[in-house]
């Protein structure tokens, strides 16, 4: 199977993103994820097949989504917009297909190295400038380490840049790999601390941190970007010498994010809990 | 918690809530403007008509000239405090005048209620609506181009035009603008007054006087009457300005402060000057150029939109040389132009019809200063008065005058960043007019290099090459959604009950195929455009008949050396170049979309549900309509509805590539509705893209209102993907984009911004202008309108302030789409 012909599973192709390497690009958001960071905001791209998810402030009762059965998945009970979650898990494609407002919606769906790139060279005239080009993101998008790679690998035969967002969290040969078809990286370290690291995000930081001084040792004139979520009672007070840490490495650039509860409602409409950090405001 | 970033429009809204004074001199005089509201000055109306009444049975161009004599000679003349620049022809801080010769017929009506209309609304006194209704109104009945087109606008043609009323009120279907101004977007070349002054104009107008043949009858009646007139008005114009030479002189007699008065006795011998001879200062020069400016709008009803063509250009050896000689700083400069950019905002744009009203919301002007771009030879442009210009709009937070930057390959990194800084401050300005596509469309439609080079952008979106475009008609306004509503109701449209204002091309019902409905859309578009075109033709053989412009005459290279008024409908030497209009190009892209896709693709809905629903304006039909809004759309880079785009497009220019030979004019095929969105919708039924009846229709070359998903990239692309390039028979683009501030915020962003300016410039697109505001912020201001007087959007091709739009228009702007940050 050649690299264009490869298929993965992506959530979504976001055009015209200003925050994710250099210049206007376009990203590529990869399925599946090693990581289950508390604060996630991209629930949707935890796992790695197509997952159905309700939104019920767009839902307006209509009932399409019964199926031609008596009941519709959707009921009305107790002045809530509730969905029978199993009829949600078991027929999600269907029931997406038939909401007429997006309230049921799939997250996910499987493409080819070669619809993915058409699609993002689409964007191209803005890619010329500024250094732009695709970003590929996710969940992590080495996750799907192969499918990543073809993607990387095709864009570079087409000549548009690439970046990745990486969590660091997958065998150093996959990073290798993927690091040869690289333009700019976006690095996430989130704590120096392996246990609270263990903690927050489910897995220990040992293979993050040693993939990044090898990445750093073997790729030196790769630019990297390396980025810290500042999550309150988590990394607050770590930040400062996360930056050190990034820093004391060649070509090394630092950006603290802040913590913000975008993505709590998605949770919600996956049918899932959100156990990060809320703020009380207001 | 997100962090909400405001724009330095909106933080300075908030800090300085409700005013933005900061004690300097223009902005003292900018207050005064903003408090003030319009009021009608009757003197244009009054000496016109008075002058006109001796004249009766003249050259039109010689009445023109004298009516314009007698204006100068008896008009009041105005200095306001603390002014250096003089000039402004009414008595109100802001101020419209009268143009009777125009529509005249309903001058007495529309006084009547002028106070107390929802859009752009006007004061007057008690006396001067006497005056109007006795001695104005009445000489003009029955003489006006308003009534003289009503009349000769086929029966066929008219029930599209008009609706059956007295005042010939607009039916928004295929609508005329020439009845509510004299003249399509204009300018003049200012640099020919600054260089000779008017007695130089004068002196050449004597001399070939001198040179005419005086057996010659065509000689004794045209180009006799044309230069008399051009002497004439020379005069005019001369005495006009020295009598504020003397008025300043007054002023400085009776002015206690010595600062004062200095500066009112250097604006006297300035006065005393220009633009009787060349400028020598840079004062002079922009002196010269506002009397010029301002005597146009004594001179004809233009919409405002006699533009100020290319500032930076024009007046930047004035400015060297004094910068040189150390006569000025920049500050001082910067000063200067502000004055002026003050006198501008004083003056408002009377529209008497609804239509016109309604056309030009938040009282619109068009008088655009262009800068950047390219020299006549093809090099930059760019120089110390572009960036003085542009900072000055950073500075000083007023929407007159319009600023257009022409953006080209080669345009500095310095400029492009200044123009993204600019930008950002919020305002809306400036608009960007894209050299890459404008200049080899002006070659193919037959102008050499240097004059395509040396265009200025002129109203909201058009560009004039001052010394070769020679076709000043107002043009139509083609309702293409009308056009969708006819193709689904068989040649009928809700609004007009049993009216067949179409073709019968049948029922939506009716239609076995996609394709069958589709070629009957392209049959009623057809249909518009057939009638466009005769309402056009006899707007363009009237005109002669009506207007004349011995100033703009005499600021025309072609029309001098012709020897022919510039509204004369044919000049030798000239480029005719004009336009007509699509109102709802997304609206109906959408909906053909929509149709294709669930009626005959998905077979999801039947034709009979869809109308139904359509019909009741969706009223039981919510699920349908949520439907219909998830189909494919323009603005998202989709194929599925870009196509659609193309099509209409195409098919349109290809209908005037057939006939504009015949009117001997090019009409391009543009995409620039002002506010005209709003009342075009509110004669279009619910539509199949889901919109609610008499809910505005799209906006240009914009996506529909909330259906662009995929950011502001893939609203250039669909743009780029129904453009027709093969084609030359296109015209402006208009293309809004609104982004918070958050999405290019910092020095990043500025960058980002300059990115993406560079990717629309390297896709050839035309024009496009930003709005950076949150939502929010228009939100509160539709609340609080007392908080947010000063805050300023940009519109179409415009800016304008928020709260003194309709409550239509700015939930328009709501709910277009903000695109955030990603």
């Amino acid at each position: 199977m050649t690299d264009h012909e490869k298929t993965g599973y992506i959530f979504n192709i976001q055009h015209f993103s200003l925050h994710d390497g250099p210049g206007i690009r376009t990203n590529v958001f990869l399925k599946g994820c090693p990581l289950r960071c508390r604060w996630c905001c991209n629930p949707e791209s935890h796992a790695l097949l197509p997952e159905a998810a309700f939104d019920k402030s767009k839902c307006i009762l209509c009932g399409a989504c019964s199926l031609g059965a008596k009941e519709p998945a959707v009921r009305f009970e107790h002045g809530e917009k509730v969905i029978d979650r199993t009829a949600l898990h078991a027929n999600g494609e269907r029931l997406a297909l038939v909401c007429p407002t997006g309230a049921i919606s799939l997250y996910g769906e499987q493409k080819s190295v070669g619809e993915i790139l058409d699609e993002a060279e689409r964007d191209a005239a803005f890619y010329s400038r500024g250094g732009g080009g695709i970003t590929l993101s996710g969940g992590e998008p080495l996750f799907q380490a192969e499918f990543a790679t073809a993607i990387l690998r095709e864009a570079k035969r087409r000549h548009i840049r690439t970046a990745i967002e990486t969590c660091g969290h997958v065998p150093w040969e996959t990073l290798r790999e993927a690091a040869e078809h690289l333009d700019y990286v976006l690095y996430d370290i989130k704590s120096l601390n392996s246990v609270s690291h263990k903690e927050q995000t489910g897995v220990g930081n040992e293979q993050i941190l040693e993939n990044f001084r090898l990445l750093c040792e073997h790729f030196p004139a790769l630019p990297k970007l390396v980025r810290t979520p500042v999550i309150p009672e988590f990394n607050e007070h770590e930040a400062l010498e996360i930056k050190a840490f990034a820093e004391s490495f060649p070509n090394v650039t630092f950006q603290a994010l802040s913590y913000h509860t975008f993505g709590v409602k998605k949770y919600a409409m996956l049918g899932k809990t959100y156990t990060g950090y809320i703020k009380n405001t207001n | 918690m997100a962090t909400v970033i405001y724009s330095s429009q909106e933080q300075r809204l908030q800090k300085e809530s409700n005013s933005g004074a900061t004690g300097s001199r223009v902005s003292a005089l900018l207050e005064q403007v903003r408090a003030a509201r319009p009021a009608i000055d009757i003197e244009r109306g009054k000496y016109f008509t008075e002058s006109f009444k001796q004249t009766e049975g003249e050259k039109l161009i010689l009445r023109w000239a004298k009516a314009l004599y007698h204006y100068a000679a008896n008009a009041s003349v105005y200095i306001d405090d603390g002014q250096l620049i003089a000039g402004r022809i009414g008595k109100g801080i802001r101020y419209g005048v009268l143009y009777p010769e125009l529509d005249g017929d309903i001058l007495g009506e529309a006084i009547a209620s002028i106070a107390s209309r929802d859009t752009s609304p006007f004061d007057i006194s008690e006396k001067d609506k006497g005056i109007i209704q006795n001695d104005i109104a009445p000489y003009w009945k029955g003489k006006t181009f308003h009534e003289a087109l009503a009349k000769a606008i086929p029966a066929d043609t008219k029930p599209l035009t008009y609706n059956n009323d007295e005042e010939f009120t607009s039916r928004f279907v295929v609508n005329e603008t020439a009845s509510f101004r004299s003249s399509i977007q204009w300018v003049h070349d200012y640099e020919k007054p600054l260089k000779i002054g008017f007695l130089g104009i004068r002196a050449e107008a004597k001399q070939a006087l001198f040179a005419l043949d005086e057996f010659n009858p065509v000689h004794n009646n045209e180009n006799k009457p044309f230069l008399q007139a051009i002497i004439l008005m020379a005069d005019a114009i001369i005495l006009w300005a020295r009598r504020h030479a003397e008025l300043a002189r007054k002023k400085a007699a009776a002015e206690t402060n010595q600062t004062r008065k200095a500066e009112l006795l250097e604006l006297a011998e300035i006065c005393e000057r220009v633009p009787a001879h060349p400028a020598r200062t840079f004062h002079e020069a922009v002196q010269s150029q506002w009397f010029i400016q301002l005597f146009s709008r004594v001179e004809q009803k233009t919409g405002t939109i006699i533009s100020n063509g290319r500032m930076d250009q024009y007046l930047y050896p004035y400015y060297k040389a004094d910068l040189e000689s150390g006569a000025i700083t920049p500050n001082k400069a910067q000063e200067l132009l502000e004055c002026v950019w003050v006198s501008m905002a004083q003056y408002v744009d009377l529209y008497l019809s609804k239509a016109g009203g309604a056309f030009n919301e938040g009282y619109a002007h068009w008088e655009a200063v262009t800068v950047g771009g390219q020299t006549p030879d093809g090099q930059d442009a760019t120089n110390d008065l572009t960036y003085l210009i542009l900072k000055s709009k950073r500075d000083f937070p007023l929407n007159y005058p319009d600023l257009a930057a022409r953006i080209h390959m080669r345009s500095p990194r310095r400029y492009l960043y200044d123009v993204a800084q600019t930008v950002k401050d919020g305002s809306g300005f400036p608009k960007l007019i894209n050299d890459e596509e404008v200049v080899p469309l002006l070659l193919a439609k037959g102008a050499r290099f240097d004059e395509a080079y040396d265009y200025a952008v002129s109203g909201c979106a058009e560009v004039r090459m001052p010394n070769k475009d020679t076709f000043t008609s107002p043009c139509a306004y083609v309702n293409f959604a009308a056009a969708l509503e006819l193709a689904l109701y068989n040649g009928k449209m809700l609004k007009y009950g049993d009216e067949q204002l179409g073709l019968q091309t049948g029922e939506l019902e009716d239609f076995q195929d996609f394709n069958s409905f589709l070629q009957a859309y392209l049959a009623q578009q057809k249909h518009l455009l057939k009638h466009a075109f005769i309402q056009q033709y006899h707007v363009n053989k009237l005109r002669e008949h009506h207007f004349a412009a011995p100033l703009s005459s005499a600021l025309n290279a072609v029309s001098v050396a012709a020897q022919r008024d510039i509204h004369t409908e044919f000049i030798p030497g000239g480029i005719d170049l004009g336009y007509y209009e699509c109102i709802g190009y997304a609206t109906v892209i959408d909906s053909l979309a929509a149709i294709k896709k669930l009626v005959f693709e998905e077979k999801t809905v039947t034709a009979t549900q869809l109308k139904q629903a359509l019909e009741t304006n969706f009223e039981n039909d919510e699920l349908l309509r949520q439907r219909l809004l998830r189909t494919p759309a323009y603005g998202n880079d989709d194929p599925y509805a870009d196509d659609f785009g193309k099509l209409i497009d195409k098919e349109a220019i290809a209908f005037t590539e057939g006939y504009c030979k015949t009117l001997g004019v090019r009409l391009d095929l543009r995409y620039v509705p002002f506010t005209s969105n709003v009342p075009f919708g509110k004669v279009i039924s619910a539509t199949p893209n889901g919109r609610f009846a008499w809910a505005p229709l799209s906006d240009g070359s914009s996506a529909s209102q909330g259906s662009d998903k995929k950011g502001p990239a893939a609203i250039l692309l669909s743009n780029f993907h129904t453009k027709n390039y093969d084609r030359s028979h296109r015209a402006a683009r208009l293309l809004n984009i609104k982004f918070t501030p958050g999405s290019i915020a910092g020095k990043e962003g500025t960058q980002q911004l300059v990115n993406f300016i560079e990717g629309w410039r390297d896709l050839k697109l035309w024009h496009i202008q930003f709005n950076v505001i949150n939502q929010e912020t228009l939100l509160a201001a539709k609340k609080n309108p007392e908080q947010y007087r000063n805050l300023l959007v940009r519109i179409a091709g415009y800016s304008a302030y928020f709260c003194e739009l309709s409550s239509d228009l700015q939930d328009d702007l709501i709910s277009r789409t903000a695109h955030g940050a990603i």
